[in-house]
């Protein structure tokens, strides 16, 4: 009797669809990883370049070390509360999760706010040799910064509509992904481009 | 009272909404995110630009053969054609194969990031018109014009982040999108294959791609922008980097053999992983520097990419030894691309003899040998594409592929590329003795071997659409032979085919349907 019950439940109730899991984690690891790639070769041009040119190098220019340090901080900071964002958002503590993605998008307004102050402390112009390959790695990472935190925001506003949870928190973890590739690249920058020079 | 349920619509509300019009066929088209759509639009658009690749070789080749050139644009052509055929032609072929095919074979009813695809898609035929239109300036990838110079280089850069983006899409889909019990030990050998290349594909691109931002960026001129790409991006059309170009072209071989005698090809697993080793052996990221191919790892690395293509040639000459095989089109083809990867090794080995150490042993040519390397690779691609329209031509447009035009097309690119690869494989070991061949020779080989490369797309294409056609007028979209997934008969070939097969143990289920005693026979 309970088992034909059982059976006629089964045949009336087709089974719910559920979203794809982990979908958006592997594209995003993927995009991820031509970026890095692509961030790694213009690493590896501006280093060799440099290679060549000797102690020509940013002779006429001065950078100090204080602000790619504190970038260095800042950003390092900002790789913590990501992940506090995806352990919230995996625990359905969403008022956390909320916490973190703001604090690590205020952390990411601050790196792009020291950025663009160390280009005026710097004074590297296009026109010298060195300004091309500079902007390249820098202003790259810049706009590799800025897009994650263009994704995180959108993350946000979809877990906000109460697209992620602890059942589907892919969006958020896809988020951290890209913004952790994106603090280890500023760090290999900051020893290649900043305390090398 | 709250509203809780959906207003009903009354026949107010629709004349307040006023009239609906339904979207035109072209309007459909541009907005599909039908992965059946993109992909019948990536081999469609790559044929047709590999046939115009093929004419700007021939045209450069002709151009060639007087010594003050007959329309002056004998670099810009000759120089960008085989970069033009590879982005153009060889790898959105492949990849529309795979936007095609992957989901199917997966049990999948759709592509991961559907709109992704349309934007890879709608990306790569935009930035390969702007290329075409570079090099018809004298720009390309070594012109003269300033403008179509640089036109070009944001075309190639902006052609590889459109190709990266569909293969992130086939990727993922594989990853994401199979039916349960289908663990990745049990995917079907293209979708295997092409889970693996877009990795190498992806990492590939972002390297080159960072080079056109950096030329970019320098407001390099043309002569720059030139060699910018010689020294920064040309690496990817030399071993071991060009061997990606054909790492599906051995999942599409592994199938068709496997279709054609109704056997498994076994061990799946080995199978799977000879694949993934020639994927790995392809990275070629690390020999961007002239200095890292005067090393006696780059000279194993290449030499290493003939063990699996080897090996799996032997596990699918065992599989068609147990069986009855035909000699179809797709079987011919797919078996005879080997050949040219294996021609490529040959001149990669070749290469790292003269190299190794710390300079050139035997003087051969090795700017020649490494476009032998390009038409080899390119070849096989191009070869393996064709013989997988051919295989799949009933998912593709409802009717079988007619054979003598598709064996027509696949003689054609074999031989053309073969004779492009060959010409410069004997240029490269001439130029050990100063014997080099004339220009004027060269330019005639060159010439003659573009004609046959135009004459196998154009081939290809009439294979397609002579096949659409009699799908149109005759569906005929279902083979009883298949073994795997994209083969699930559903009256057509929608994407729908697998969506009630919900656990699948095998990466041929429906071999496992039938029973083993067709296997037997």
């Amino acid at each position: 009797m309970a088992e034909s019950s059982t059976l006629s439940l089964e045949s009336a109730a087709p089974p719910p669809v559920l979203p794809r899991r982990r979908e958006l984690l592997f594209g995003t690891a993927f995009a991820t990883a031509g970026v890095v790639m692509a961030m790694a070769t213009l690493i590896g041009v501006y280093i060799s370049t440099r290679d060549a040119n000797g102690a020509a190098w940013l002779s006429v220019n001065t950078i100090p070390l204080t602000q790619p340090n504190m970038q260095l901080l800042t950003i390092g900071m900002s790789a913590v509360t990501m992940q506090w964002a995806v352990w919230s958002i995996n625990r359905d503590d969403r008022y956390h999760t909320y916490l973190a993605l703001g604090v690590t998008l205020l952390l990411g307004a601050a790196f792009v706010n020291q950025t663009t102050f160390l280009y005026n402390q710097a004074g590297i112009v296009m026109i010298q040799a060195e300004g091309p390959l500079f902007y390249a790695v820098t202003a790259g990472h810049l706009a590799m910064v800025a897009a994650g935190m263009i994704f995180m925001a959108l993350m946000g506003l979809r877990t906000l509509g109460g697209q992620f949870s602890s059942r589907q928190p892919d969006g958020i973890g896809a988020a951290a992904i890209f913004w952790h590739a994106a603090v280890a690249l500023y760090a290999v920058i900051w020893f290649a481009v900043y305390v090398q020079k | 009272m709250a509203l809780t349920e959906t207003r009903p619509s009354t026949d107010d509300d629709a004349v307040a909404d006023g009239p609906t019009t339904a979207p035109s066929p072209i309007e459909e088209l541009v907005g599909s995110g039908d992965h059946l759509t993109i992909g019948r639009l990536f081999i469609g658009f790559s044929l047709v630009f590999l046939a115009l690749a093929s004419l700007g070789l021939l045209l450069g080749g002709i151009d060639g053969l007087s010594e003050d050139g007959l329309i002056g644009l004998v670099d810009s052509l000759w120089n960008s054609a085989l970069a033009a055929m590879v982005m153009m032609g060889a790898l959105p072929l492949l990849l529309g194969i795979a936007i095609y095919i992957v989901p199917l074979q997966v049990g999948s009813p759709a592509i991961a990031f559907p709109r992704a695809a349309a934007l890879s898609l709608w990306g790569w035929v935009i930035s390969a018109g702007i290329f075409a239109v570079g090099v018809a300036l004298d720009g390309g990838v070594s012109g003269n014009d300033l403008d179509g110079a640089r036109l070009s280089n944001v075309a190639l850069g902006a052609m590889m982040v459109s190709l990266s983006l569909g293969a992130v899409c086939v990727a993922t889909t594989v990853l994401s999108h199979r039916p349960l019990g289908m663990g990745l030990s049990k995917v079907p050998f293209f979708s295997w294959s092409m889970l693996v290349a877009a990795p190498v594909w992806i990492l590939t691109f972002g390297s080159t791609v960072a080079h056109v931002f950096v030329g970019q960026i320098s407001q390099a001129d043309a002569p720059a922008l030139a060699a910018g790409y010689a020294a920064g991006i040309s690496w990817f059309l030399r071993v071991p980097a060009v061997f990606m170009l054909a790492i599906p072209v051995l999942g599409i071989a592994a199938d068709v053999v496997a279709k054609n005698v109704g056997r498994r090809v076994a061990p799946h697993g080995v199978v799977q992983a000879l694949i993934g080793a020639y994927a790995v052996l392809s990275f070629g990221a690390w020999t961007q520097t002239p200095r890292a191919l005067q090393t006696f790892v780059w000279v194993i690395w290449v030499l290493l990419a003939a063990v699996p293509v080897v090996a799996l040639l032997g596990a699918l000459a065992d599989c068609l030894r147990h069986g009855r095989p035909t000699a179809s089109a797709a079987l011919v083809g797919s078996v005879l691309a080997f050949l040219h990867i294996l021609g490529a090794v040959l001149a990669g080995a070749l290469q790292g003899l003269d190299t190794s150490g710390s300079g050139s042993l035997f003087g051969f040519d090795t700017a020649a040998l490494e476009w032998s390397q390009g038409f080899f690779l390119m070849g096989a691609a191009v070869v393996g594409g064709l013989a997988g329209l051919a295989h799949w031509s009933r998912r593709l447009v409802a009717a079988p592929a007619p054979e003598a035009q598709a064996k027509g097309a696949i003689t054609a690119v074999l031989a053309g590329s073969g004779l492009l690869a060959s010409a410069y494989l004997v240029e490269g070991l001439a130029g050990a003795n100063d014997q080099s061949l004339t220009a004027e020779v060269l330019a005639a080989l060159v010439a003659v071997g573009a004609v046959l490369m135009l004459l196998g797309a154009l081939g290809g294409l009439g294979m397609v659409l002579s096949a659409a056609r009699s799908g149109a007028e005759h569906p005929d979209p279902d083979d009883d032979g298949g073994l795997t997934l994209e083969w699930a008969p559903a009256g057509g070939p929608v994407a729908g085919v697998a969506q009630d097969l919900a656990y699948v143990n095998s990466p041929y289920p429906l071999l496992d349907l039938r029973g083993d005693e067709e296997e037997r026979s």
